[in-house]
């Protein structure tokens, strides 16, 4: 069970965000401010930690955050901001920051990008093959095959494939993959990226083999071997 | 009462400018004629000053050449004949007692062989002449003199004109003043209660113009044609609130209907799931449609600019026509990128936003281009200049809908039932706007073409 400080003033968004936390399976603790947060922060073993970028009082979002990789605590971060600016993003993530969530956002959007912001630090980086089932994916030769079968896929498909099964078993949203395959901003890339996906799909799922990707209502995808 | 209302009037009346200049007027053309009148009066004097002293000297000459009973004849001829009253001859002896000709007193401050003016103080007539006197050989002097009297009636005349033409000048010339005041003030109430009204809330309202089209006609105009754009722009912001309002009814409308049947109708959980996430389907649609336009204003304020980065625009639209070639497969319509070179074409700005304008279009031409259709992104870059067009084979726009598609939730006939906001458009026009680019939209015989251009 994963364990998350959640540092939001707002005492609304800061139940929401305790809400689809707990439901996610994780157990949260809050902290109303900057300077709560970072004693918690820095005195709690935590895995992930949900900030609010503006905070209340002398110690802001990136105050926090700075002090806190000053303090050398690399738990894994994720800003929470109202402003969608791309510098304001880039401010963000330079300040330390592992992922940048504008709000207003969905439930499911925060809990597949901490699930990645956690499982990131348990992959190792020096493998060249990927497997998830029958599906193996060479990370040098960006190619892919299925039970054996070499599957035909264009640059990008080999990418959208790649992050997912870099987090396979895992809830990745549209923008997400979005994010990680195009590396543009874009609210409405959602209904195209599904086409992407379906094309994938047609490739990857084979004639008598298991299909590999579900479809999660609301906004995400998952790929795992069920069999 | 009336009289501090006149003397504030009056007040006004001065301050106006066309009242003041008027007078600073009538002040330089009052000194240039006064200069004008002085120097030809100056001119004349000495004209008529040379003249006489000319006839002087030559009357002089021809009386010196006679002899004593010759002068003596000719003084008493002259004197006998009335027509040579304004120019008497007399012959003076040493203690200047007159011996012949016209009785002149001996003048009093005699100047000798120099033209000088004098007073004749004999009681018959005491009239100022101009005279030139000299010795003679058997000591006593001559006198030729010329009367001034008509040079001074002349000139008493032209001083009289002169002063009633300035009266009659400054009379007029105020009365002008007064005139341009008072019309001027006349004007300025017209627009202040034009103005007044305005303020008031009265956006029909516009300034009076004349018909003279002079300076004041031209501001008024201007302000005027601001008026205009100001009344425009107020019913474009009353004109989003109301497609807001009407916007957001509809899924609400529909939101709530669909809450209703699953109270009334679902029996099971999965039914109740399935009525939910309809429901967060059509809040999703509304949330939205207020993110977009939340974003067209976040755009439109400019704040992004200091995000801005040089960025090759080719690379971003082949970036979208990449992303949307599969949605364009599906829909059936060729999706194609276009260049004549591959040289990069860069510009400052923000790369997601240059995306999504691009992605915007292309998501528009997909849309409305039927089966069978083509779109084409073509990007060109020369210098400065960078464009990027968007073409398609699609339904198109109407030419007198071109300008109206850019405005917030405006929907074309035509494309009233595709699915969208009305937004996509507006957003695209305003990160143009944020990037210095325009955007044209045309209608070729098939489709539409949409181009930025830097």
């Amino acid at each position: 069970m994963s364990k998350i400080l959640v540092v939001e003033d707002d005492p609304g968004t800061a139940s929401e965000i305790e809400a689809a936390l707990v439901d996610h399976g994780c157990t949260v603790t809050q902290a109303p401010d900057g300077r709560d947060g970072l004693v918690k922060a820095v005195s709690g073993t935590f895995d992930a930690i949900v900030l609010d970028r503006m905070l209340p009082g002398t110690l802001d979002g990136l105050g926090l955050l700075a002090a806190l990789r000053a303090a050398a605590v690399q738990t894994p971060v994720l800003i929470l901001s109202a402003l969608s600016a791309v510098d304001e993003r880039v401010r963000g993530l330079k300040a330390g920051g592992d992922d940048y969530l504008t709000k207003p956002f969905e439930a499911l959007e925060l809990t597949a990008r901490l699930d990645v912001l956690m499982r990131r630090r348990t992959v190792a980086s020096q493998e060249t093959v990927l497997r998830v089932g029958d599906l193996e994916i060479n990370l040098l030769t960006h190619t892919a095959s299925r039970a054996g079968n070499v599957i035909d896929l264009l640059p990008r498909e080999y990418q959208l494939l790649e992050y997912l099964v870099r987090h396979s078993g895992q809830i990745v949203t549209r923008t997400m993959m979005f994010e990680e395959v195009w590396h543009y901003r874009y609210g409405e890339a959602t209904n195209v990226i599904d086409v992407h996906i379906s094309k994938l799909r047609k490739k990857l799922d084979l004639p008598g083999l298991v299909p590999m990707i579900r479809t999660l209502r609301g906004s995400g995808y998952v790929l795992d071997a069920i069999n | 009462m009336a009289q501090a209302m006149f003397s504030m009037r009056s007040i006004e009346l001065f301050r106006t400018s066309g009242f003041r200049l008027a007078l600073v007027f009538l002040l330089v053309f009052g000194a240039a004629a006064g200069a004008l009148f002085l120097f030809v009066d100056w001119q004349m004097q000495s004209f008529l000053d040379q003249r006489s002293d000319e006839w002087l000297t030559r009357e002089m000459q021809s009386l010196q050449s006679l002899s004593e009973d010759a002068v003596l004849s000719r003084l008493a001829v002259r004197s006998k004949d009335p027509t040579n009253a304004e120019r008497p001859f007399s012959l003076f002896d040493r203690s200047g007692k007159l011996i012949a000709g016209v009785s002149l007193s001996y003048p009093d401050h005699a100047v000798f062989d120099a033209p000088f003016d004098f007073a004749d103080r004999s009681a018959a007539r005491r009239d100022h002449y101009r005279g030139l006197l000299r010795h003679r050989a058997d000591g006593t002097a001559i006198l030729v003199a010329q009367s001034l009297h008509e040079q001074r009636e002349f000139r008493e005349r032209l001083e009289n004109a002169t002063l009633f033409a300035s009266l009659i000048t400054a009379v007029f010339g105020l009365a002008g003043a007064i005139a341009v005041g008072v019309g001027a003030v006349r004007r300025l109430d017209a627009m202040s209660d034009a103005a007044a009204q305005i303020v008031k809330g009265d956006l029909k309202q516009r300034l009076p113009t004349g018909r003279a089209g002079g300076d004041i006609d031209r501001l008024a105009n201007v302000v005027n044609e601001m008026l205009d754009e100001i009344e425009r722009l107020m019913q474009e912001v009353k004109g989003v609130c109301d497609n807001i309002a009407h916007d957001m009814r509809t899924p609400l409308t529909r939101l709530l209907a669909s809450l209703e049947r699953a109270r009334r109708r679902a029996t099971s959980i999965d039914e109740y799931h399935s009525y939910v996430d309809e429901a967060l389907d059509e809040i999703r649609g509304i949330l939205k449609t207020f993110g977009a336009l939340l974003r067209i204003s976040e755009v439109e304020d400019g704040l992004r600019r200091s995000g801005f980065v040089d960025i090759d625009v080719k690379a971003i639209a082949r970036d979208a026509v990449d992303f949307f070639e599969p949605a364009a497969d599906e829909s059936g319509v060729a999706l194609a990128y276009h260049s004549s070179n591959n040289e990069p074409a860069i510009i400052s700005g923000d790369p997601s936003l240059i995306f999504e304008a691009i992605a915007n279009l292309i998501d528009n031409a997909i849309k409305f281009t039927p089966r069978e259709g083509r779109a084409v992104v073509e990007v060109e870059g020369n210098g400065h200049v960078v464009t990027v067009t968007v073409e398609d084979t699609g339904i198109g726009i109407r030419a007198e809908d071109a300008d109206a598609v850019l405005r917030r939730f405006y929907r074309a006939e035509k494309s009233r039932h595709a699915p969208g906001n009305g937004l996509g458009l507006s957003l695209v026009s305003a990160i143009a706007r944020l990037h210095g680019m325009r955007l044209e939209i045309t209608t070729p015989d098939i489709g539409t073409r949409v181009r930025l251009a830097t």
